[in-house]
């Protein structure tokens, strides 16, 4: 699209405007953001029941236990919660509320802080650490990515004008998610494992959907113009 | 009661644009161009608050248009349009002072003219048309319009049909081949 160079402003205007006329086509606005949560929470749900069924084998004494509902209650609140700060994130005008955001960033410390209810075990063996740490990390990273493929592709396809802030609420969004997921996929209740294998995967992997959301996620109107004055 | 009155004017104006948005989206023509005929003037006092200069309004005023028709999508429908249009708006007046400050920065630091090299060098310097003519075409081209007509690198670019950073680089070229020309290789 070519804007020509009109004289005064009024003429300039009226210029953009014939071109915006000429290239007008009907376009259907985006989802709401609740049903576009409501979306991305089937696929979610999809996931989760998937683990569900391949989950630690005490997990039916585990669900008895208050704490363990309150920290898998806390997380799946904390992804809900963050998964729609980054929906409203990526329509232009809609505030995010420090509210909302104020209690996902409760809802998950309180989920960390539960995590440290077991007494760490200090006379871990490494290899035995490692070996039973690696595939927690890569399942935390293998069930975050069909929620955070789908949120990101919601978030995209609007038109997010802070990209870093998209980016990092879809990675909270779907690492939360994840998270919550492999504390019932994993036996393993012991803090250590889960802060090294489980937490600092899921805050690694948020940096990098920042970086991300920054780079591509951020709407850039691509429609090519030439200087009013040149 | 002028107050109040002020308040319903504001409220009507705020229903109608948001209707016409949302028959733009539909592909309407007529409701498009008044929408935009009726956006341009605020949009415009929006933008004076914010860009110094007339010609750096005057491109941004046509972003920001351009942006909002291309990010029409976005608009939901039922909505209030002030708050999603300023946004937009806003948006794309920080990222052009943001690309304006990185390029005045840029033109700061290769400001270094091969005039003053050819000055301090001791050595007998060799003509800058001389030294301008043995460049290719492409890096005279840029090292012409850039320093000697004055023009901004966006405004070089879409003269010469190419992108800023492709500019950006063929500028930076003509740099080097003068510096060493002109210096000597020093």
């Amino acid at each position: 699209m070519t804007v020509r160079h009109p004289i005064t402003p009024e003429q300039r205007h009226s210029a953009i405007v014939d071109h915006i006329v000429a290239d007008l086509r009907p376009v259907r606005p985006r989802l709401s953001v609740g049903l576009r949560l409501a979306l991305w929470l089937i696929v979610d749900l999809i996931v989760a029941a998937w683990v569900t069924a391949h989950s630690r084998a005490d997990l039916s004494s585990m669900l008895h236990r208050p704490d363990y509902l309150l920290e898998l209650l806390f997380f799946g609140g904390a992804a809900t919660l963050a998964a729609h700060l980054a929906l409203r994130s990526a329509v232009p005008g809609l505030a995010l509320s420090k509210g909302e955001t104020g209690l996902t960033l409760t809802l998950a410390l309180a989920g960390i802080w539960l995590l440290t209810r077991v007494p760490i075990k200090p006379d871990y063996p490494l290899d035995t650490f490692v070996r039973t740490g690696l595939p927690c990390a890569f399942g935390t990273t293998l069930f975050a990515t069909a929620p955070w493929i789908g949120l990101a592709w919601a978030v995209a396809r609007n038109a997010p004008l802070r990209g870093f802030i998209s980016g990092m609420l879809v990675g909270g969004g779907a690492m939360l998610f994840s998270f919550a997921v492999m504390r019932v996929e994993c036996p393993v209740d012991e803090p250590l494992h889960l802060f090294t294998w489980h937490v600092a995967p899921a805050v690694l992997l948020i940096m990098v959907s920042t970086f991300i959301g920054g780079w591509l996620l951020r709407f850039r109107p691509s429609l090519k113009l030439t200087p009013a004055h040149s | 009661m002028k107050h109040a009155e002020g308040t319903d004017d504001r409220a009507e104006q705020s229903l109608r644009r948001a209707d016409l948005m949302a028959r733009l989206q539909r592909g309407d023509a007529e409701a498009c161009r008044a929408l935009l005929n009726d956006i341009g003037p605020s949009v415009r006092a929006f933008l004076r608050r914010r860009i110094a200069g007339a010609e750096d309004l005057d491109d941004v005023y046509q972003e920001v248009l351009l942006g909002l028709y291309e990010a029409r999508h976005s608009y939901q429908p039922g909505r209030p349009l002030e708050p999603w249009l300023f946004a937009i708006a806003r948006n794309i007046a920080i990222d052009y002072s943001r690309r304006r400050w990185s390029r005045a920065r840029w033109e700061e630091l290769s400001a270094e003219p091969p005039e003053a090299i050819a000055e301090t060098s001791p050595e007998p310097q060799p003509d800058l048309q001389e030294a301008l003519a043995s460049l290719p075409k492409v890096q005279r081209e840029a090292f012409t319009m850039l320093k000697l007509d004055g023009l901004s690198l966006d405004h070089a670019a879409a003269r010469a049909g190419t992108s800023v950073g492709a500019m950006k680089l063929r500028a930076h070229r003509a740099y080097k081949a003068l510096r060493d020309l002109i210096g000597g290789g020093k």
